[in-house]
């Protein structure tokens, strides 16, 4: 049953004036002088007063004890007991205070048991950081240390670039110029061509002249031929001429003779014979100078014919050359041409090729932009993980804090004892 | 003016008067004489009669090469013939003056009368009488039937 404090008060005063007023009563019915009756009432009265006073005091203090050294305990930190009160009839507000000072240990216990595990995990998370951040600065370095390479790399690309560009400037240049060789060489073939096909239509005209020649010589030949016929029957009729004056050269004799057996008759007829004789002797010797002028016209004619064979042989050989040559300038015709062609084509292609190192050219322009753009975006990365770093550093210092605080924390929480620490 | 017939055997020049003489052929067709001597080229028809025709060169023991195709028909009495000779040349004036006589005992074996000089040419006048006896000689010698 639940009785106030006051109340516990008001009922011991109740309780200690009965008794006196008791003992007032019982007093007189004692055997006791009366002179003294009212020396043992007073020190009765005191003696009962003090007596139950002490009493109910005591029960009544008993409890504020507990609860006293329950609080200095927990001012000291324990908390790992609760405030236990005797168990008592009558409860009163010390009950309510030990529940509540109970219910305060606990949250504290809980409060302490939170900052605890919290100061641990900020402990950790701290040094979790730390670590982090160490690792965070250390990537950075190497961020920065590959910046850095990137950045030397940039300049070299950039200087590659600008070689490159330089190389395929001097390529366009040599381009150009076989281009320009190609175009010259083109019309050289052509020339060549044209000079050619004058060439071929020369030895078609030599061939053509040659064949002429050819046939006057045939033609030659052939009259020749009947050159040869003809002073063959001279060479027949000068035989039978020759015959002849033989004939009449015996015949002269022969009438000598008679003219002789005639004797002085036969005188006029004797010079006659000899007239006759000298006439057949003369017809000989012209048909023999004619015989011998036949000779020499055949020898001759043979020897032309030689000449002729020769030349006529010659001439087809010649006939062979000036067709060797016509192929000949044929076969350069088409050379000329296939090389024309090719040339143009050489000419083309390297025009497209000029095109080609122009568009090369500005890609490598564009190229070196973009180094310098990278070159420039590397430093601002260098200067943001720079800065970075700086934060890393600072963040890490402040991890360090952040740890120590929360050591600190730990440390002033290392106060309380609830009993459920572990180690 | 008496003629004379030159001809030549071998590179000697001959020479027959022209009264000696019947006739000059051209190239009678030589028929051979059986068992005839070798100086006997062989038989020619002559106007239908038959002529022997004599080497006069091989005769006369020259080595002719060749020999011309006329034959000298000699205008024989008793045993007319023919003589071959290397070449006949033609008749020239006999000129009488111009003979050198020959010795009488040369005259018997080369059968020349006498030899006439014609502007340095040597020509021997054959003894011809002296020749048709000398060839009796030789047919009785190589016994052969001539005048049978």
């Amino acid at each position: 049953m639940r009785v106030e404090i006051s109340y516990k008060f008001v009922m011991g005063f109740v309780f200690v004036v009965a008794s006196i007023v008791l003992l007032n009563l019982v007093v007189p019915y004692l055997e006791i002088p009366e002179v003294y009756q009212r020396y043992v009432m007073v020190f009765s009265a005191l003696l009962v007063g003090g007596v139950l006073g002490l009493v109910l005091s005591r029960a009544f203090t008993a409890n504020f004890r507990v609860l006293t050294s329950s609080a200095e305990r927990l001012s000291e930190g324990d908390l790992t007991r609760n405030v236990r009160l005797p168990r008592r009839a009558f409860s009163d507000e010390t009950d309510d205070l030990a529940n509540s000072l109970n219910l305060m240990v606990e949250s504290l216990r809980s409060l302490v048991a939170q900052i605890r595990s919290s100061s641990v995990k900020v402990s950790d998370a701290a040094q979790g950081l730390s670590a982090s951040s160490q690792e965070i600065s250390a990537s950075s370095h190497q961020v920065a240390n590959t910046i850095e390479q990137i950045s030397r790399g940039a300049e070299r690309q950039a200087e590659m670039v600008e070689k490159g560009s330089r190389v395929v400037k001097e390529l366009a240049v040599s381009i150009d110029l076989i281009a320009s060789s190609a175009k010259k060489m083109a019309a050289s073939a052509g020339d060549t061509s044209s000079t050619a096909e004058k060439g071929g239509e020369m030895a078609r005209s030599a061939m053509k002249k040659m064949k002429q020649v050819l046939a006057e010589v045939e033609d030659n030949t052939r009259q020749f031929a009947s050159f040869g016929e003809n002073v063959h029957r001279i060479g027949k009729i000068v035989d039978v001429i020759t015959g002849i004056s033989q004939k009449t050269n015996l015949l002269a004799l022969n009438a000598t003779i008679e003219a002789a057996r005639a004797g002085e008759y036969g005188r006029g007829f004797a010079v006659v014979a000899e007239e006759v004789r000298k006439l057949a002797e003369s017809t000989g010797e012209s048909a023999g100078e004619i015989t011998k002028l036949i000779e020499t016209l055949r020898e001759e004619s043979l020897k032309v014919q030689e000449s002729m064979k020769e030349s006529t042989r010659m001439m087809g050989s010649g006939h062979e050359a000036i067709d060797t040559t016509t192929g000949a300038f044929e076969a350069i015709i088409q050379n000329a041409q296939t090389t024309r062609t090719k040339a143009t084509s050489i000419a083309e292609l390297s025009e497209k090729q000029t095109e080609g190192a122009r568009e090369i050219v500005a890609a490598i322009e564009e190229i070196a932009q973009v180094t310098e753009d990278n070159a420039a975006a590397t430093e601002e990365v260098s200067a943001a993980t720079e800065e970075q770093s700086a934060s890393m550093e600072e963040m890490a210092h402040s991890a360090q804090e952040l740890s120590a605080l929360s050591e600190e924390l730990l440390a002033m929480v290392g106060r309380f004892k609830t009993g459920l620490e572990k180690g | 003016m008496e003629q004379l017939l030159v001809f030549s055997l071998a590179d000697e020049l001959y020479g027959l008067e022209v009264d000696q003489i019947q006739e000059v052929v051209e190239a009678p067709v030589l028929h051979y004489i059986p068992r005839a001597p070798k100086l006997l080229l062989g038989a020619i028809n002559f106007h239908g009669a038959v002529l022997p025709v004599l080497d006069l060169g091989g005769y006369l023991g020259l080595e002719a090469e060749r020999r011309d195709q006329r034959v000298i028909v000699l205008a024989g009495k008793s045993s007319p013939m023919a003589l071959a000779t290397t070449r006949v040349k033609g008749f020239i004036p006999l000129e009488i003056d111009a003979l050198l006589p020959l010795q009488e005992e040369r005259r018997e074996k080369t059968f020349i009368r006498a030899v006439q000089n014609r502007g340095g040419e040597m020509i021997n006048l054959l003894d011809l009488d002296r020749l048709l006896a000398g060839m009796d000689r030789l047919f009785e010698e190589t016994g052969g039937d001539r005048g049978a």
